[in-house]
């Protein structure tokens, strides 16, 4: 145990994660774009807004018409399902941290955040796209809506306070509650639609929520996000720790003038 | 206009903006991102081989 006087394997740059980072990068781009194709090409449309009465489309007689705009929902959650799992990942760090206090944990953990603040915000962003066409508003007080709104002021709210604190343990102890706390919120903000139904936010994620198409271009786009997130969070992690060694360099050089 | 044809393209044209917005956003936000990442990288390289240079004068003053 880490407690006990054995030191933690701690993440460093140049380990495992970044020799598979690149091909993780590629792999991500493939089955991203794969994902983008197939909801394209292969998904067939589903209903979107009712249309009054039965109409004669194509050769088709159909009492809704089939949106284009559903095709946001193909990059919208596998976005959401990776900004889940970022956070998650800020938050085992983060309780890493508060065990050990070893700051590379917070370092991690910062990142971690950081990304998911990115898919967070991605999140929202085609949302809103899809919200304003088929609603024809930008927001609405929807239960899921409102709970991934609380969690994104929640992530905003974990780097306010990290730039509020000086002193680096303190200010990465605060920040590893909130992070928990986002966590906390992410199982809510997942329930909700189970907890309080809404049309607008159906639950997919259940037998027949989906059809098979459906599923696995969801499926494919959420591991490519994965994959694509997972680099990110490397590339980043190598970055910061090479500032970090720049920095303590600095330090001993100024030390020994 | 064929009116089956501009009914067809009625479900299409009107939401293409948003369709095309919400994806090209999604992936200019990664790609700002990565660029944010390869500046700082190269930021901190170039101070490394600044201090590299600082730690060699060092040791050349010390002999």
């Amino acid at each position: 145990m880490a407690r006990e006087g054995k030191t933690p394997r701690l993440p460093e740059a140049g380990q495992w994660p970044d020799k598979v980072a690149p091909a993780a990068l590629i792999a991500g781009i493939v089955l991203t774009t794969v994902g983008f194709l197939m909801a394209f090409l292969t998904v067939p449309p589903v209903g979107g807004a009712t249309v009054g009465g039965v109409e004669l489309i194509g050769d088709a007689m159909v009492n809704q018409k089939m949106l284009l705009s559903q095709k946001i929902f193909y990059f919208h959650m596998p976005v959401a399902i990776t900004s889940f799992v970022a956070l998650l990942f800020g938050a085992y760090y983060s309780v890493r941290f508060l065990l050990t206090k070893n700051q590379r944990f917070d370092t991690c953990a910062r990142i971690a955040l950081e990304l998911a603040l990115l898919f967070v915000a991605m999140t929202m962003v085609t949302g809103e796209m899809w919200t304003r066409f088929e609603w024809g508003v930008w927001w609405s007080w929807e239960p899921r809506l409102t709970t991934y709104l609380i969690l994104m002021l929640i992530v905003i709210a974990y780097f306010v306070l990290r730039s509020s604190i000086d002193e680096p343990e303190r200010r990465a102890t605060f920040a590893a509650v909130v992070a928990v706390i986002a966590a906390i919120d992410v199982p809510i903000c997942f329930m909700i639609t189970r907890l309080i139904p809404s049309s607008i936010h159906p639950v997919v994620l259940r037998e027949g929520g989906m059809s098979p198409e459906m599923g696995l271009c969801v499926g494919l786009a959420a591991l490519g996000m994965l994959c694509v997130c997972f680099a990110l969070y490397r590339a980043r992690f190598r970055q910061v720790r090479l500032v970090q060694r720049v920095d303590a360099l600095k330090e001993t050089l100024d030390d020994e003038r | 206009m064929n009116p089956i044809l501009a009914d067809i393209y009625s479900t299409i044209l009107p939401s293409a903006p948003y369709v095309i917005a919400a994806y090209a956003l999604l992936w200019v936000a990664l790609l700002v991102y990565l660029l944010i990442i390869a500046r700082g990288t190269k930021k901190a390289e170039a101070q490394l081989a600044l201090l590299e240079e600082a730690v060699a004068d060092q040791r050349a003053k010390g002999e």
